[in-house]
């Protein structure tokens, strides 16, 4: 307490300067994060979300019980890992390039063109998708008879489907992820280039030794902020592109569209709920994990 | 040694090139057949699928879209308000958390920084929020409830506290032995050197502004209110629905293009913020940070 | 963002439950039983008698909710109905719509938070009785003899005893009788021009798909064909589902409705998924029919496709529709009441109004609501418009005919429909049911000659001791249960193992047992055998 008055005394303004933004987090996310309860009650509308009969861990039977939580686990962090991790390699090196490339045009252009995807909704992504790889007039199979090759039945095939899916979540993060990794660019000094210059460095040790170190403190702190998500995820994404086609569920089924199937038809609060706090803690634990191993070998780049 | 140089700078540049012209390219030809798949007829997209060039050209689904004029200018004067003042005042609320959180001198920037990125982690759910809205703050039916629920993002803090952790501790210090309040140190000195993350989070504000529709439809029920890509989102709604067996109790005079206009939807909401975007490339000027210090 | 993600969930659950509520508990009651009881028409005894003056000095503003869009003139709507109701009951209305993005959603949350609202749209298939019975609505029996004295004498008892849960009415159906089953529309001047005998059986539906598959060279069910085989699996066999979308659970015949069972075990199913099989390899959907988003009416319409699952009424809009856009076709509906030669009207609370329990003005909004029931000037100007701007009356007053005279050939006139079915009641009703599809009053009184009572529909379940089940279940129907039907496994066999193994292992025989005993108490309650 008398540490928090000294650091009061000494920094007020900076206080002050923040306390707007804690007033909105208190309000808009704590305050309600008391819904956290409703996994572990029956709803009713007589008790609301107190008075509704407490059943302990009963809501999150649905998860466990049938034996599929740990596949979906799985599937959920490997395709999260594979968006976060291949994403943010592509955005760097897209960055990169955008920021040495010399055609001042050709930037402008492509960065502008690389940020479309960004509108495009997922409704219509799962509308090039089946556009492009359906059996009866997609794209791929017209040009796969038209060069004399067998058609391929993608509907009916799991295989090719992680790497569809993980190709269009990457394409329509691109020019977002890349803003951030330019902007980050920007504020590295020009004086180390000049240097490196005069001492003889061609362009790849430049980007070696000087550009990819400086970027790694907002590469980790990507990741970082993302692996907390790792088991949320990109409903839109695979609930457009797969639909309700158990056929591919082997392969793409993650544990958004598992409850999402689960509770459509009869849908319950508390079940609800119950599936978001594992994510949650899921992911909270491994973002703790990290983030402690990060702080220990390297503190500036730590998220907290 | 000269030569050397240059040569790997071609074969750099030639890599780029090949590239990011490739990316560009793959991003660019969707757009392209959505932006063809709005001017096509429907027949022709149901029976044919997408294509470059459709073999008939149709305005049906911008007809459906502006069949009310009104209502869709209505709608473009409430999101580029809305756009305007919630990233003016997002902004300043995100540059200066990021800038109090990015002080080494500030002891509690770690706990706080936790604070704020626990939220992206749990949450309530959908329903204590709504009533939090709702029944407490009283927002329904106002534009406050498109603003001010979504003002800030702990996402975007975090990002601003990194990128101003770039700029040297030394420069509020000084500024600090001469006299400056935090507040002064902020405003005059670190926010013009941040004026390519300004512009980065600045953009990223607006769009989730521009593309919100989340909110309206929760919380909107006056239709002059509505927002531009919520309007859309119901139009959108509305010609699917008809398509459902519930339509079989609606009034068949009005039977929008639902495919087309999908597309149609894409290409409207998108336009004018393709016209932002090289405004903010401006910003992303090379060495601003150290030409500011020497000064 | 995880606020989003909760919210899709429901959210996206949206049009794909509402879909499947409608094919589902679409069919609803008719006449659900002889010995119905007896407190509906004490009831009305004491409300004719009480005609105390109702204290209405304190003017009120009522929320109103209904579904869909609005129309652009609805705000002028609401200002006259408001003078009418002001000088009337001095109240006034704020009518909001849900638009239809995420009306599920929105439909929840305005139930679930309390939100100050005066009256909903209520319908089984927006979950009227699983909200009813868990407390969302006020009880309205005391409240209707004395502030819907008309409505309350004219509306049948059968009616309120199909509004009935747990012994109290929560919602005012509307009294508007409708048959909604299931049937497939297809195309009549093809069937001829083929050479197939009429469509009157599975023989002559697989026979029709054939030669529209090898000789037309069209896919058949040329989209999402889920539905299609669904719904025909079901009719085929006589099951009925069980108090709304009962998932593998069904009474196996109308005669014997006591006799439940989980049909994936039945040797009917195995018949029918080889079948299925076949039909699949035939071609007559193709591969990616479960994630294909598009409609199979769409194909239909536009010449490449062959059939289309719809319902009565909506398979007369289409039709209608489709005919108006291709000239020369001929479409034809083969309604699966056939089958069986049985049909169950659409029970009263199909659609309905419901006030939610936080309403502080119950009294006046029902107040309002007998007025729009029973007094056509507020009927005709909040369910057509008004009168020679969105419509104009035919010759003998019975009809609303849109566009209005005079606005026939105007390019920019948007024609009034907003979602007036909670209200609508036969006698005031002046609009054409199916579109006008000439074929329809046929049907209809095809349907009214075998007409059932619907003894499934009002049977209320909330799964709630078998919740986890219920959703593992549903989860499996889905991963497991919906390729099979559609043919779309390589081993019939081994797939219907895994899914008699997988369903079982859900819990499937805990929700039998379930939805058994919820069955015979309602069976025994109404006397049902």
């Amino acid at each position: 307490m008398q540490g928090f008055l000294r650091e009061w005394s000494r920094n007020r303004m900076l206080f002050l300067m923040i306390a707007p933004t804690l007033l909105f987090f208190v309000v808009f996310s704590y305050l309600p994060m008391i819904g956290v309860y409703y996994a572990f009650t029956n709803f009713s509308f007589d008790g609301g979300l107190f008075g509704s009969e407490f059943v302990g861990m009963q809501n999150f039977r649905f998860l466990y019980e049938s034996g599929v939580l740990w596949t979906l686990t799985k599937n959920t962090v490997l395709y999260n890992l594979a968006f976060i991790l291949l994403g943010n390699a592509l955005q760097l090196i897209c960055a990169i390039f955008l920021s040495e490339l010399p055609g001042k045009w050709f930037r402008k252009i492509t960065q502008s063109v690389m940020f479309l995807p960004f509108f495009v909704s997922f409704v219509l992504v799962g509308a090039f998708v089946f556009n492009l790889f359906n059996s009866s007039n997609g794209l791929v199979n017209t040009v796969l008879v038209q060069l004399g090759f067998q058609p391929y039945d993608f509907y009916l095939n799991t295989a090719p489907w992680k790497y569809i899916i993980v190709f269009f979540n990457l394409w329509k993060g691109l020019g977002y992820g890349t803003i951030i990794y330019l902007a980050a660019i920007m504020s590295i000094s020009d004086e180390y280039h000049e240097a490196a210059k005069i001492d003889g460095a061609n362009i790849f040790q430049r980007i070696r030794h000087i550009t990819l170190p400086l970027l790694v403190p907002t590469f980790i702190l990507l990741i970082l902020l993302s692996l907390g998500g790792i088991l949320k995820g990109q409903f839109d994404l695979f609930y457009q592109i797969i639909g309700n086609n158990g056929v591919l569920f082997n392969s793409t089924d993650i544990i958004d569209t598992y409850v999402y199937r689960s509770l459509a038809v009869n849908f319950d609060i508390g079940m609800g709920t119950a599936a978001g706090l594992y994510q949650s803690f899921f992911g909270l634990i491994l973002v703790l994990a990290v983030n402690y191993v990060i702080r220990k070998t390297r503190e500036d780049y730590a998220l907290f | 040694m000269k030569i050397r140089t240059e040569r790997s700078t071609v074969l750099f540049n030639t890599i780029g090139y090949v590239l990011i012209s490739l990316f560009a390219l793959l991003c660019l030809l969707p757009f392209l057949l959505v932006l063809s798949g709005s001017f096509s007829s429907e027949q022709e997209i149901i029976a044919e699928g997408f294509k470059l060039i459709p073999d008939q050209w149709s305005l049906e689904a911008y007809r459906a879209v502006f069949s009310n004029p009104e209502q869709i200018f209505d709608a473009y004067r409430v999101t580029i308000l809305l756009t305007l003042a919630g990233t003016a005042l997002g902004l300043f609320l995100t540059s200066m958390a990021g800038y109090v959180l990015s002080r080494q001198e500030f002891k509690y920037r770690n706990s706080l920084s936790f604070f704020i990125y626990f939220t992206t982690l749990f949450s309530g759910g959908l329903i204590p929020w709504y009533i939090l809205i709702v029944n407490y703050l009283q927002l329904k039916d106002s534009y406050l409830a498109l603003l001010v629920p979504v003002l800030v993002s702990a996402w975007n803090i975090i990002l601003m506290k990194n990128f101003m952790k770039s700029i040297p501790e030394s420069i509020p210090e000084s500024a600090k032995i001469d006299g400056a309040g935090e507040f002064t140190i902020y405003l005059k000195l670190i926010l013009p050197l941040s004026a390519p993350s300004l512009a980065t989070i600045g953009l990223f504000m607006a769009l989730g502004f521009w593309n919100d529709w989340f909110m309206a439809n929760l919380f909107i029920t006056t239709e002059s209110k509505y927002p531009l890509q919520f309007l859309l989102y119901k139009i959108l709604a509305s010609a699917a629905v008809l398509k459902t067996s519930i339509a079989g109790n609606l009034s068949p005079d009005f039977k929008p293009p639902a495919e087309t206009l999908k597309m149609a939807a894409a290409i409207i909401v998108t336009g004018p913020i393709v016209f932002l975007y090289p405004f903010v490339q401006r910003f992303f000027v090379k060495g601003l940070t150290i030409g500011a210090v020497k000064g | 963002m995880s606020k989003k993600t909760i919210g899709l969930l429901m959210t996206t659950a949206l049009l794909a439950t509402a879909l499947a509520g409608c094919s589902g508990n679409g069919n609803g009651n008719g006449s659900g039983g002889s010995e119905a009881n007896a407190n509906a028409g004490a009831a009305a005894n004491s409300g004719s008698g009480e005609a105390k003056a109702i204290d209405t000095s304190k003017k009120v503003e009522l929320v109103w909710y209904v579904l869909g869009d609005g129309h652009a003139d609805s705000p002028k709507i609401q200002d006259q109905i408001n003078a009418m109701l002001e000088k009337d009951i001095n109240a006034t209305i704020k009518l909001n719509f849900t638009t239809w993005n995420d009306w599920q959603t929105k439909y929840n949350l305005l139930l679930t938070s309390g939100e100050k609202v005066d009256m909903v749209f209520a319908s089984t298939w927006a979950d009227y009785y699983k909200f009813a019975d868990q407390g969302a609505f006020k009880e309205l029996n005391d409240l209707l003899p004395t502030y819907m004295p008309e409505t309350w004498k004219a509306v049948p008892k059968q009616d309120w005893d199909e509004a009935t849960v747990n012994g109290k009415i929560y919602a005012v159906p509307s009294t508007y009788p409708e048959y909604t089953p299931d049937g497939l529309v297809y195309r009549e001047d093809w069937r001829k021009e083929l050479n197939v005998p009429e469509i009157k059986d599975l023989d002559s539906i697989e026979a029709y798909l054939d030669a529209v598959k090898t000789q037309k060279k069209v896919t058949p069910i040329n989209g999402k064909a889920w539905n299609e085989v669904f719904t025909l699996f079901k009719a085929y066999h006589g099951y009925e589902q069980i108090g709304g979308d009962s998932g593998v659970i069904v009474a196996k015949s109308y005669d014997a409705p006591r006799d439940i069972v989980n049909y994936a075990e039945t040797p009917e199913f195995e018949q029918f998924v080889k079948r299925m099989k076949t039909w699949s390899q035939k071609g007559f959907w193709t591969s990616d029919t479960l994630s294909s988003q598009k409609e199979a009416g769409d194909a239909l319409k536009a010449g490449t496709g062959g059939a289309y699952w719809r319902n009565a009424p909506g398979a007369g809009g289409f039709i209608v529709d489709a005919e108006k856009t291709n000239k020369g076709t001929d479409y034809a509906y083969f309604p699966f009441t056939r089958f069986h030669g049985y049909a169950m009207p659409t029970l009263s609370v199909n659609n309905a109004m419901a006030v939610p329990k936080s309403s502080k003005n119950a009294e006046r909004s029902l107040m309002a609501l007998e007025k729009i029931r029973t007094d056509s000037r507020y009927f005709d100007l909040l369910t057509y418009g008004i009168q020679d701007t969105h419509y104009s009356l035919s010759d003998d007053g019975k009809l609303a005919i849109s566009p209005p005279k005079g606005k026939e050939n105007d390019k920019n006139f948007k024609g009034y429909g907003i979602t007036s079915w909670g209200w609508r009641v036969t006698s005031l009703a002046k609009e054409q049911q199916a579109g006008g599809w000439t074929e329809f009053p046929a049907l209809m009184e095809e349907f009214k000659a075998e007409s059932k009572p619907n003894i499934f529909a009002p049977i209320i379940m909330d799964y709630k001791p078998v919740k986890s089940q219920q959703a593992a279940v549903n989860q499996v129907i889905q991963q497991y249960g919906m390729p099979l039907m559609m043919g779309l496994v390589p081993d019939v066999d081994k797939a219907l193992e895994t899914y008699r193994k997988q369903l079982k292992a859900a819990g499937v025989d805990q929700v039998l047992a379930y939805v058994q005993e919820q069955a015979n108490a309602y069976f025994d309650e109404k006397g049902i055998q």
